[in-house]
């Protein structure tokens, strides 16, 4: 029986070609779809499961009040863990993680820039990186140890045992390599490639214990059994019981659960986070799916005519239904197995694109048996999913009506046919709304006037020697043209590294806590960077040697000061006096979607860690760069010149909206893309079942534009039906998505007319095809068929 | 074999009500050759349907071998087609996709016979019917005749008791035809019921008696000697 079943469903599948290549690739693409959203979202859920102490791990986090609203964040004082671990019960060890820091390894000739992180000695006993070598419990203890991922052993040993090498950071300090890790996994927030010991931040002497510095993550571990309400309710106050000053706020512990896709606050709650990306793909994937299987009902029920007969047949000679429904499941099956294939060969062709598009190291784990069962279980879900109504109806054929050739297909199945058509192109109307909405929102954003000139400035870190020999430096590189303008500052001008609510000025109101973005800057900032002067003088160390405590305002802050006068105002902040000296316009220092903050660009007193490079315009960048390296390396040698371009960078500030943008208009090409095989399937279907009405129309003189016109009229129909239906779910989804963005676009109308119209005019390109090929027919032909 | 009394048979349409059959009795014995006869309309393929348990009447009495089948369900009735009752149709309604082996077959794989069982069976089926040598061809690679000769095949693989034709030379020319026919009356003289419907007088001869119908009755019986 089931031998019978698949010659029948092979040689349906080889003598009807074009509907099987339509089937099939349709199904494919909709399960290819879905298998790339399950591999994202697998990855998404699947962050921080593999610790063994998944269960007791927290992270610390701080709430308090300012600029006017509940703030939340994960930077604590480096005084915390200690503190919980003596005076907090429930707590049995806390990790600090200090920030990603790059130093310059060398290893023989070698030199390497490296990322890492320095951490307290117990970190690898509550975190489950495991260690190829080395004992966990002691690989951090001594301040000159190092442990290193196998990959950073690879690239800097070969094929050596790197466990007790010696190797030099930053051309200071040697240590041993003491600990070999297991390269980390793809689903962890923590990216180091080397682990230092928190006593080396401490001799560096970067280690305080105010409780005032919010400078580093810490993360606790529970004991077994303790209440994680106990400790957050105590929590509460740890800042009025330890802090000499800044009493303020609440701390908490947040569960290693939540860290990756909830961990979006507002007003002190969860508010959302990744969860919402997460869903959102989710039901995305459910509905591409669901497109491709109601497209094979579709298409599988267009065909009913033609296999009608044959399920006359079979009931004649004694077929039971049950067998006849099994037979038309088990083809289903059959061609979603074949779809299911054809989509694993895709998925496995389109990841690298698909990783690059979201970030990320997705791959189809084959040696996981679960995966198959899953493949499988999926395979057989969609082919009974796809396959369930074109085999209850058509075995329920009547084959006393189907053999006398008196069988035509219903009127009443056209209408759940015109139900499916309707579903599938709300959907990809909604998804082109979106793609319009999200592509809108960015061009936008990077229309706005950035507040500075972008154009051949560069920067570099002033790693290794370049510290110490900045003036040298930078004479060079004006004196050779290469630059126009060098200035040192705080962080980079597209990145926010330091802000506070404590600036202190004349006349402030004590309740007051406007939160001020902080920048320093050594001299000629306004011309290095090309921020707008409004007021007063860029600095100038040369002439003016008090510049070293001067600050520049923005406009934000002027306001924010109530300063009427600002030049020669007054503002405290750590401990230093410094007067204004000018005023720029508001520049984006990070995101381009969020209102401008105020803004205090202090003198070179401040913390400068960054190099500014304006390239002079008149010469080529490539032949700038050039000269700048041979200077950089005369006087910083052991490094690499790693300069980065601000106007790369602060593409980079829409990488997350583009990513979005790029996903959407996919999602929608493939929705379109499935849903017109659909559409073209029930156009052929219908002008099947018009066949003698088109040919008596003929026959009484009608043109074949009239009857083409007749056909796609009803499609059209559709479409707006579908297009009223999507708009106001996407406006309102869209409407929410744009709530993230305190500057944003509104929503126009013409969004909703070129969705629609692009809608419409696929689906007339579709429809046509069928509708003129059968008002072309000859007359003669469709009537004799009656 | 075949005994039905006052069966009633009425298709309704939302403002249309047709009388296919109106309280119509017949037997038919077993061995017998009965031809029906009539006018288009007069009821003779709901009859025939009937007869094959492939439509169900509204009321009536139709005993099968001595069994009331007039109120079985689906399922029952496809179970005692299968094992009692062979098909020809005038538009032969072979499976295109399957080969002349495959769809003689069929019934036997419904049966649930054994592989060599069916191998067997289906080949002496086909030897019979001298249609052997096409074994391995699609329908649509055969002539009409042949096609019908395989049609006959498959009705009579499983030896059925019964076997219903509905028109049996409908599509073929006349030499076809006869061949048919005699094929029919072949499988009749070595013990099947044969009932069968059909508008050629010259076909009607073949059999024992003929039936004509009118308006969903039986209006005369003609005995052929």
């Amino acid at each position: 029986m089931l031998k019978n079943y698949l010659k029948i469903a092979f040689r349906n599948l080889l003598r009807n070609k074009a509907f099987s290549i339509i089937n099939i690739s349709g199904l494919a693409i909709g399960m290819a779809s879905a298998i790339l959203i399950l591999l994202w979202i697998q990855n998404e859920v699947s962050y921080e499961q593999f610790h063994e102490k998944k269960d007791r791990i927290y992270e610390a986090w701080n709430k308090a009040h300012f600029s006017g609203k509940l703030q939340a964040w994960n930077t604590t004082p480096k005084i915390l863990a200690r503190t919980l671990e003596k005076d907090y019960p429930e707590v049995e060890q806390a990790v600090r993680v200090y920030w990603d820091h790059v130093y310059l390894f060398s290893v023989g000739d070698k030199r390497l820039t490296v990322s890492g992180n320095m951490v307290d000695s117990n970190f690898l006993q509550v975190f489950s990186f495991p260690l190829i070598k080395g004992n966990p419990k002691t690989a951090l203890m001594d301040m000159h140890s190092i442990v290193i991922t196998e990959k950073l052993a690879k690239k800097l040993y070969g094929d050596e045992d790197p466990m007790g090498k010696v190797l030099k950071l930053d051309n200071k300090d040697n240590f041993q390599v003491t600990g070999l890790l297991k390269d980390l996994p793809n689903n962890t927030r923590f990216k180091f490639e080397y682990l230092l010991p928190w006593s080396y931040l401490r001799y560096v002497g970067e280690d305080d214990a105010s409780w005032g510095n919010n400078s580093t993550r810490t993360y606790v571990m529970l004991k077994p059994n303790a209440s994680v309400v106990a400790l957050n309710t105590k929590l509460k106050t740890i800042r009025q019981r330890y802090a000499d000053s800044d009493k303020e706020g609440e701390m908490f512990v947040y569960p290693m659960s939540r860290w990756r896709l909830y961990s979006s606050f507002k007003e002190g709650v969860e508010d959302g986070g990744r969860i919402e990306f997460v869903r959102l793909f989710g039901i995305i994937a459910v509905f591409i799916l669901l497109i491709a299987c109601i497209n094979f009902m579709n298409l599988s029920t267009a065909r009913s005519e033609k296999r009608a007969k044959e399920v006359g047949i079979r009931k004649v000679v004694g077929a039971p239904k049950s067998a006849l429904v099994g037979q038309f499941i088990g083809e289903s099956v059959l061609l979603a197995l074949i779809a299911g294939i054809l989509a694993v060969l895709i998925v496995q062709v389109s990841l690298p694109a698909f990783n690059k598009l979201t970030d990320k190291e997705l791959f189809i784990d084959y040696g996981n048996y679960r995966n198959w069962v899953f493949a499988l279980g999926f395979i057989l879900l969609t082919g009974i999913i796809a396959g369930s109504y074109p085999a209850f109806f058509l075995s329920s054929f009547q084959p006393v009506k189907v053999l006398k050739g008196i069988f035509r297909s219903s009127k009443a199945l056209i209408a759940p046919r015109k139900i499916l058509v309707v579903l599938q192109f709300s959907f990809a109307i909604i998804l082109i709304i979106g793609t319009l909405v999200v592509k809108h929102q960015i061009s936008y954003a990077r229309e706005r006037e950035a507040g500075y000139d972008k154009n051949n400035l560069v920067y570099h870190m002033l790693s290794g020697d370049l510290g110490k020999n900045y003036e040298l430096v930078k004479n060079e590189l004006l004196n050779a043209g290469v630059a126009t303008s060098v200035s040192k500052t705080s962080a980079p001008i597209t990145q926010g590294w330091s802000d506070s609510w404590d600036f202190q000025w004349a006349g402030k109101d004590p309740n007051d806590k406007t939160d001020f973005d902080r920048f320093s800057a050594d001299q000629n900032i306004v011309k290095t960077a090309g921020f707008q002067l409004v007021k007063g003088r860029d600095f100038d160390l040369k002439q003016f040697p008090t510049d070293s405590t001067a600050v520049l305002l923005n406009e934000s802050a002027v306001k924010a000061m109530n300063f009427k006068e600002p030049i020669g105002q007054l503002i405290k902040d750590i401990g230093v006096e410094w007067h204004v000296v000018g005023v720029i316009k508001d520049f984006i220092l990070q995101s381009p979607y969020y209102p401008l903050k105020p803004m205090v660009v202090e003198g070179a007193r401040g913390w400068l860690n960054v190099m500014h490079i304006k390239l002079n315009p008149a010469k080529s960048t490539e032949s700038n760069l050039k000269v700048a390296e041979s200077i950089f390396k005369k006087y910083n040698p052991e490094y690499p010149f790693e300069y980065k371009f601000v106007d790369e960078e602060y593409a980079r500030k829409f990488d997350d909206e583009k990513r979005t943008g790029i996903l959407t208009a996919l999602f929608a090409g493939l929705t379109i893309f499935i849903s017109c095989l659909g559409l073209f399937g029930l156009a052929a279907y219908m002008a099947q079942n018009r066949i003698k009405e088109i040919g008596v129309r003929k026959v009484l003189g009608a043109s074949v534009t009239s009857i083409t016109t007749l056909l796609s009229k009803d499609f059209l129909k559709l479409v707006i039906i579908a297009l009223l239906i999507a708009s106001p779910i996407a406006g309102f989804t869209m409407y929410k998505w744009l709530q993230n963005y305190p500057y944003r676009v509104n929503l126009e109308w013409w969004v909703f007319v070129l969705a629609g119209m692009s809608a419409i005019s696929i689906a007339i390109l579709t429809v046509s095809f069928q509708a003129i090929k059968a008002a072309m027919t000859n007359p003669v032909k469709n009537l004799r068929t009656e | 074999m075949i005994k039905i009394k006052n069966l009633e048979k009425i298709y309704r349409t939302e403002d249309v009500e047709t009388v296919a059959l109106n309280k119509l009795s017949l037997s038919v014995a077993e061995g017998e050759f009965v031809a029906i006869m009539g006018p288009s309309g007069c009821g003779k393929s709901t009859l025939l349907n009937i007869l094959g348990l492939l439509d169900d009447p509204d009321s009536g009495s139709f005993l099968f071998n001595g069994i009331e089948v007039a109120d079985f369900n689906e399922r029952k009735r496809a179970d005692l087609r299968k094992r009692n009752i062979g098909f020809v149709f005038q538009s032969f309604n072979l499976i295109d996709e399957l080969t002349v082996f495959e769809n003689v077959e069929l019934p036997l794989i419904y049966l649930g016979a054994r592989p060599s069982e069916r191998k067997q069976r289906v080949e002496e089926v086909l030897d019979k019917m001298q249609i052997m040598h096409r074994r391995n061809h699609y329908p649509q690679q055969l002539s009409g005749g042949q096609q019908q000769r395989v049609a006959v095949a498959r009705a009579v693989v499983n030896n059925p008791k019964l076997i219903l034709a509905d028109e049996p030379t409908g599509n073929l020319d006349s030499s076809n035809g006869n061949e048919v026919m005699q094929m029919l009356t072949d499988l009749n003289e070595q013990g099947t019921t044969v009932v069968m419907v059909t508008h050629s007088e010259h076909d009607a001869r073949y059999s024992h008696r003929i039936v004509r119908m009118l308006d969903g009755q039986t209006v005369l019986e003609n005995i052929m000697v």
